[in-house]
């Protein structure tokens, strides 16, 4: 069983007439050679598979793309496995670790409160941990620090943070930030989980005898295939993440593998081999995850949910219980999306944040007026932000459509060994940082060949724009593969039965059981690629700069104070996207489609 | 029609209008890359550049110069560099434009740049001329100089400041000193190689000597409490915060944060040296012949006083306060003093660009996070 | 009821169908006729085949070989196959497949979305489907809001909406409990009928398969083993494998002692020193194959133990069913017989005698069609 769809148990493992055979009859039909598998096969190799290898086989042989004299050597993973590059790999395995467990423990915690329980204001949690979803992690690490900094936001009111400011710039920073990040994945699984698991287990369990705590630990691992798959995603995407690393962990002297790769590229000429390595080791990191969840896995079935399945009785807290609980869960929200938040903004109205000042703290406007009217550098930020959200557009929509055919292959295939490498190649592609993919587009559609013979677009908006499909690609296919397994077959094989031909089944019926899903994934790519930095600074064309670089370059050149407005405008401006998008979804789709669906979003 | 169906009729035409607003909204911004997706015809001057003014000078180049398309390809240098690299042996850039010679030296090392493409008719200074390399396979376009002393006025008075590198290791400024990372800021790795070749006295095979000697003076500032940022931004900001009280960066860099209002205290001071930081541009060699004659016209126009004039004015709060390299234009403001008063010395580039990965590496584990 | 039907019921023509899953065999060259208007029940255990031969039906598999006809049209054969939706059938399914999204009155109007029929009449039509199955009251409900039965009911609305020649039930009572089962089978039964469409039903249970079924069909690894009306099947069990899928009372092993008539064998119970019967053998057992005697519950009856015919026993449970008793019996030294009825009440360890009617016995051998 895979952890992709782990969350979401198939129906045909329900003891069902003849479901022995169903699941090798998909298997089977799709092993066949269809001319639909070998399209999208190819489309992953030019998106994903041949820019990824043309970078990693770097790792052992430097001459492939003229980067040394040796067309095979080892000696660069020795070199990566030394020093500084060492500590980085070490250093993110264990943080990794860590923060995985920890976002599990957290997400396990807030999904029982907040879907089993009567804690208050469950939707609005629901909606927080979807825009800590979407907020990228130097957004995060920015807020923080322009709380906490001498002469910061937190001081500007009169509260000295000076001691937290050292705390937060080393591990601790680190690993709150990286859990802050990996939680909504980890809590989404297991949202999910927990939604198909019936009262009745706990029932049983209490009915005989069991003490609470005994009761969460006998059903606890009912949704073990949910929460080992949250522990991967969390330890994969805490692996690749650069934000952190390149902002927390530089100024707090913890090297990470991210950091350590980027370092190795950063000379000129750039070490790109050690880079490769590095990558590999990254790669490579999420087998163990995966591998510990197919060993669990293996013999047990774990189909919880069924069509029948009860919808869950909540626990009802006495009300000071339910003060405190909701207070708990409103402080941690406060402490992960309100602090940083509060951070940014009041950070972009103070003058000269961060500078000592004997008259005290000045409120301005200043680095908003120049936000889109700049009187230094001549760059506005809005044309990169229209760019941006262009790119955002256009990448989300193409996402969304490929991850959606490829979340409905990995479910269909479930079982056997096409679907663990399936598996392991999308975690394993989460886990691939944004600059091997840039670089590794520069490799691969700078080639001759491919220029000649099979498109012809380095330098080009389009390359961007599949480069940035193919860093969402990976990890949206995950999220959508879970929704894509609820659904049951027979839905849509009653519509073909009564009369709708394929496209008229999907429509009528997968579309709007996955339309919540779609929605909520499209906005998460949209925020996604307008916030990101790595790809986008690697491979954007002559003067089409994206908003993420113009917002670092003022960052880098000690305009902080109007980078961090420009921050705060293109999250306002993200926010409002979002809103728009819920309210069109909300006018346009039908009350059917909106009661049922996906519960990440229903509380 | 009965009141329910008009109502329903209003609710389908919202639904409508509302689809409609968002699909004419979508396709609108969906439209824009596509069209602008479709790059120009034809052989291309790509100019890969990370100066400022950059920009402005194409723009006017192309103004006077038609018939040819030259584009700009603006970025960090890092990031230019890396593309270079990773182009290899199939370049798309007809012209580098960037601080510091060192990747210069080592892209002429490999054959990659056009030789002789100084241009023929220009007067250099003396400092301009320091810095053209024997093959003239590239041109100081500017000189800025890295490792002045950047403080703040306010906090510390000129009169309490060293006056030489060596004393910057003294006990008086513990904890005082800052300066960039120079993995993650270009004009950094040149500052360092600068401080080894002065304080070691590099001559002509004396690499080993000068690198043991220049790694025991950064080890004895990281001793005395250096403090390492990422880039001038975070540095500049330090000194703001009072976490440090001065700096060893690219001169430009602080004048440009004088200059702009946002931290009107900051002042230079250069002390027994300075390490000139040449502005460079160089012409790829395997672009075809028409794009490599396009590329030297524009280098031409670079070296031109129109030229000179368009980078004073394009970036006047940033890359624009640098020194001509030609005799006869002078600094576009005031603030920048005689280039005399600086003591800039050269590296020669073909020496210290191949130590570039060796010393950086060096730097990040012992000094940056050691 | 007052709804003409415009539509014809289809016959149904299966030949050499085949399928394999990999190297799993799952349909092993079927033949099959249904007439049109009849009531098929495909009856076998888990993995017999049943509901891959409902979903080669339904289109929703694809066959390895073998040609299928529904009404004239070929649906599947060489290089012919007929997408669902084109078959112009309808189906109830095991976990009912009512869409969540759409409410009660609406997913039993699906069907109707290419129909010629105005609005008025669909509404007409899905009203009346909703009362004849008793759920006019929910018709504004969604599926997630209905218990197990309802939301079956709206299945079969559904498909009866379809107003089809030919509905197809896989396994649609088995996820209820037995109160409903029993009423739903008996609209199911009536409606369709009435519906005037031919019924392809599967199942694993017998009664549930007798109740309905104009012809049964018995499955076993993927063959078609005996295909008859439900009485000739009880009367008549092709094998052993029949004989136990469709109920018996006990089975034990028997040596012939001699034949007594056309397909009559009288048989000596070696459990039971001294003591044989008369039973039927319309499939012989060669006389080196072992041989069994398999009983139905139907002709054994219990008198008391004075009674001076029959075969001693002894009482070992009895259950109360409300009609009279279902007794536990043993006879002889251990071989046991289940579902005894009689209305009168013998006490548990009580001595009894067993009569066998020789038409509900059957000499079979034992490994056949198993």
């Amino acid at each position: 069983m895979a952890i992709t769809i782990l969350n979401a148990p198939d129906l045909d493992e329900t003891p069902r007439g003849e479901s022995a055979l169903s699941p090798s009859y998909r298997h089977d039909r799709r092993r066949r050679f269809s001319p639909g598998g070998v399209a999208i096969w190819i489309a992953l190799t030019l998106l994903i598979i041949a820019p990824v290898m043309s970078f990693l086989a770097l790792s052992v042989s430097p001459r492939m793309f003229q980067q040394g004299s040796e067309w095979f050597t080892t000696k660069f993973i020795g070199q990566a496995f030394q020093g500084y590059t060492g500590r980085g790999i070490f250093d993110s395995l264990w943080v990794s670790t860590l923060v995985s467990l920890l976002a599990v423990s957290i997400a396990t915690t807030l999904a029982w409160m907040i879907h089993r329980t009567n804690v208050g204001g469950r939707r609005m949690w629901a909606v927080m941990m979807w825009l800590l979803l979407l907020m990228p992690t130097w957004m995060m690490t920015l807020g923080w620090s322009d709380l906490l900094q001498p002469f910061g936001a937190a001081q500007a009111v009169g509260i000295n943070t000076r001691y937290l400011y050292h705390e937060f710039f080393g591990p601790m920073g680190i690993v709150i930030v990286l859990t802050a990040a990996a939680l909504p994945f980890a809590y989404f699984i297991i949202s999910a989980g927990l939604q198909g698991l019936g009262p009745e287990y706990e029932d049983a369990a209490r009915i005989h005898g069991a003490s609470r705590f005994l009761t969460i630990r006998t059903v606890l691992p009912i949704i073990a295939p949910a929460l080992l798959s949250a522990i991967a995603i969390s330890f994969a995407e805490t692996m690749s993440d650069f934000g952190v690393a390149y902002t927390l962990g530089y100024h707090s002297h913890f090297p990470m593998a991210t950091y350590a790769l980027f370092n190795a590229i950063a000379n000129y000429p750039a070490n790109f081999s050690v880079a490769a390595v590095i990558a590999v080791v990254l790669i490579l990191s999420v087998v163990p995850p995966i591998a510990l969840q197919s060993k669990v896995m293996r013999s047990r079935s774990y189909a919880v949910l069924s069509g029948r399945t009860k919808p869950p009785r909540r626990r009802e807290f006495t009300p000071r219980g339910r003060v405190a609980a909701t207070a708990v869960v409103a402080l941690f929200f406060f402490v992960v999306l309100g602090v940083p938040v509060l951070g940014a903004v009041g950070g972009s109205f103070i003058s000269n944040l961060g500078a000592y000042s004997a008259s005290g703290v000045h409120l301005t406007m200043r680095y908003y007026t120049q936000v889109f009217n700049p009187s230094i550098t001549g760059k506005s930020l809005f044309a990169p932000l229209l760019l941006s959200n262009q790119l955002g557009l256009i990448v989300a929509t193409g996402t969304g459509f490929l991850a959606v055919i490829l979340a409905r292959r990995l479910v269909a295939s479930r079982g056997g060994w096409s679907q663990r490498v399936t598996d392991i190649f999308l975690l394993g592609s989460v886990a691939v940082p944004g600059v091997v993919l840039g670089v590794g587009y520069i490799f691969f559609y700078n080639l001759p060949f491919v220029s000649n013979n099979v498109v012809n677009i380095y330098k080009t908006l389009p390359l961007l724009m599949l480069a940035l499909v193919a860093s969402a690609l990976p990890g949206q296919t995950r999220f959508m593969a879970g929704p894509v397994s609820q659904i049951q077959p027979s839905l849509g094989e009653a519509a073909r039965v009564h009369g709708a031909g394929r496209l008229r089944s999907w429509r009528t019926t997968n579309l709007p059981l996955m339309s919540r899903v779609l929605l909520w994934g499209w906005l998460l790519t949209f925020t996604k690629t307008i916030s990101e930095l790595a790809i986008a600074q690697i491979l954007y064309p002559p003067s089409q700069e994206p908003a993420s670089v113009t917002i670092q370059s003022y960052l880098a050149n000690f305009e902080s104070g109007t980078g961090t407005a420009m921050t705060v405008m293109t999250l306002v401006e993200m926010l409002a996207v979002i809103g728009v998008a819920m309210l069109i979804y909300r006018l346009v789709t039908p009350r059917g489609w909106r009661r049922i669906g996906w519960s990440g979003v229903r509380s | 029609m009965t009141l329910s169906n008009i109502a329903r009729g209003a609710v389908r035409s919202r639904v409508g209008a509302v689809v409609l607003a968002a699909s004419v909204a979508s396709l609108s911004l969906i439209a824009v890359p596509a069209v602008s997706a479709n790059g120009a015809q034809g052989p291309t001057l790509v100019v890969y550049s990370a100066q400022g003014y950059d920009s402005a000078v194409v723009k006017a180049y192309n103004a006077t110069h038609p018939g040819f398309t030259v584009t700009l390809n603006d970025n960090s240098t890092g990031p230019l560099l890396q593309q270079i690299q990773a182009e290899g042996n199939h370049p798309k850039w007809g012209v580098l434009w960037v601080d510091g010679a060192t990747a210069f030296a080592a892209l002429d090392l490999k054959g990659m740049l056009v030789k002789n493409s100084v241009p023929k008719n220009v007067k250099f200074n003396a400092l301009g001329a320091a810095n053209i390399p024997a093959d003239r396979s590239f041109t100081p376009a500017s000189l800025t100089v890295t490792g002045a002393l950047c403080y703040d006025s306010s906090q510390i008075s000129a009169s309490q400041l060293p006056s030489t590198w060596a004393q910057l290791a003294e006990p008086a400024y513990q904890g005082l000193l800052g300066m960039n990372d120079p993995a993650q800021s270009g004009p950094t790795f040149p500052m360092i190689a600068g401080a080894m070749s002065f304080l070691g006295h590099y001559k002509k095979g004396s690499t080993a000597h000068a690198l043991s000697v220049g790694k025991s003076f950064f080890t004895s500032l990281s001793k005395n409490g250096l403090v390492v940022n990422a880039t001038n931004g975070p540095t500049i900001g330090a000194i703001q915060s009072q976490q440090i009280k001065m700096a060893m960066i690219q001169s430009s860099a602080c004048y440009g944060s004088k200059l702009n209002g946002s931290f009107p205290t900051l002042a230079v001071k250069y002390l027994n040296f300075s390490v000139a930081l040449p502005g460079v541009i160089g012409i790829d060699a395997k672009m075809p012949p028409a794009v490599r004659a396009e590329a030297a016209k524009f280098v031409a126009y670079v070296m031109s006083p129109r030229g000179q004039h368009v980078m004073q004015t394009g970036d006047p709060q940033g890359d624009s306060l640098f020194w001509p390299t030609i005799v006869g234009e002078k600094p576009a403001n005031k603030i920048i003093p005689p280039l005399a008063s600086a003591h800039a010395i050269t590296i020669n580039p073909y020496v210290w660009g191949p130590l570039e990965s060796q010393i950086n590496t060096w730097f990040d584990s012992s000094i940056a996070n050691g | 009821m007052s709804e003409p039907e415009n539509h014809r019921a289809l016959s149904v023509q299966v030949e050499q169908l085949r399928k394999e899953f990999g190297d799993k065999v799952a349909l092993d060259g079927i033949d099959l006729a249904i007439e049109p208007g009849s009531f098929l029940v495909l009856l076998g255990p888990s993995g017999s085949g049943k509901t891959t031969m409902l979903r080669c039906l339904a289109g929703i598999e694809r066959p390895s070989e073998g040609t299928i006809f529904i009404g004239e049209q070929v649906v599947v054969g060489p290089k012919v196959f007929v997408q669902p939706e084109k078959r112009g059938l309808a189906m109830v399914f095991q976990d009912y497949a009512l869409w969540p999204h759409l409410s009660v009155k609406k997913n039993v109007a699906f069907p109707l979305h290419n129909s010629t029929r105005t609005k008025a009449e669909r509404d007409r039509l899905v009203g009346d489907l909703l009362e004849r199955v008793g759920i006019t009251s929910l018709a504004d409900r969604f599926p997630n809001q209905l218990s197990g039965g309802e939301q079956q009911r709206v299945a079969l609305a559904r498909a009866l909406a379809a107003e089809v020649g030919l509905i197809l039930f896989d396994e649609p009572l088995s996820n209820l409990d037995a109160d409903r089962r029993e009423q739903l089978r008996i609209e199911i039964a009536t409606l369709t009928r009435e519906s005037g469409s031919t019924a392809v039903y599967i199942t694993h249970d017998q009664s549930e398969a007798f109740a309905l079924a104009d012809k049964v069909g018995v499955l076993n690894q993927g063959r078609l083993i005996q295909l008859d009306t439900p009485e000739a099947i009880y009367r008549h069990p092709k094998n052993a494998f029949v004989a136990r899928f469709t109920g018996i009372a006990g089975e034990f092993p028997v040596a012939t002692l001699r034949e007594c008539g056309p397909q009559h064998l009288e048989v000596v119970l070696p459990f039971a020193p001294g003591e044989t019967i008369e039973a039927l053998a319309f499939d012989r057992p060669g006389p080196d194959s072992a041989s069994s005697l398999f009983v139905r519950a139907a002709g054994v009856t219990l008198s008391a133990p004075s009674s001076n015919s029959g075969v001693r026993g002894e009482i070992r449970d009895v259950a109360f069913n409300g009609r009279g008793y279902e007794h536990v019996v043993s006879v002889g030294s251990g071989a046991v017989l289940t579902k005894i009825f009689s209305a009168h009440k013998f006490e548990r360890e009580s001595n009894v005698r067993v009569c066998f009617d020789p038409s509900s016995c059957f000499v079979m051998d034992p490994s056949k069609g198993v």
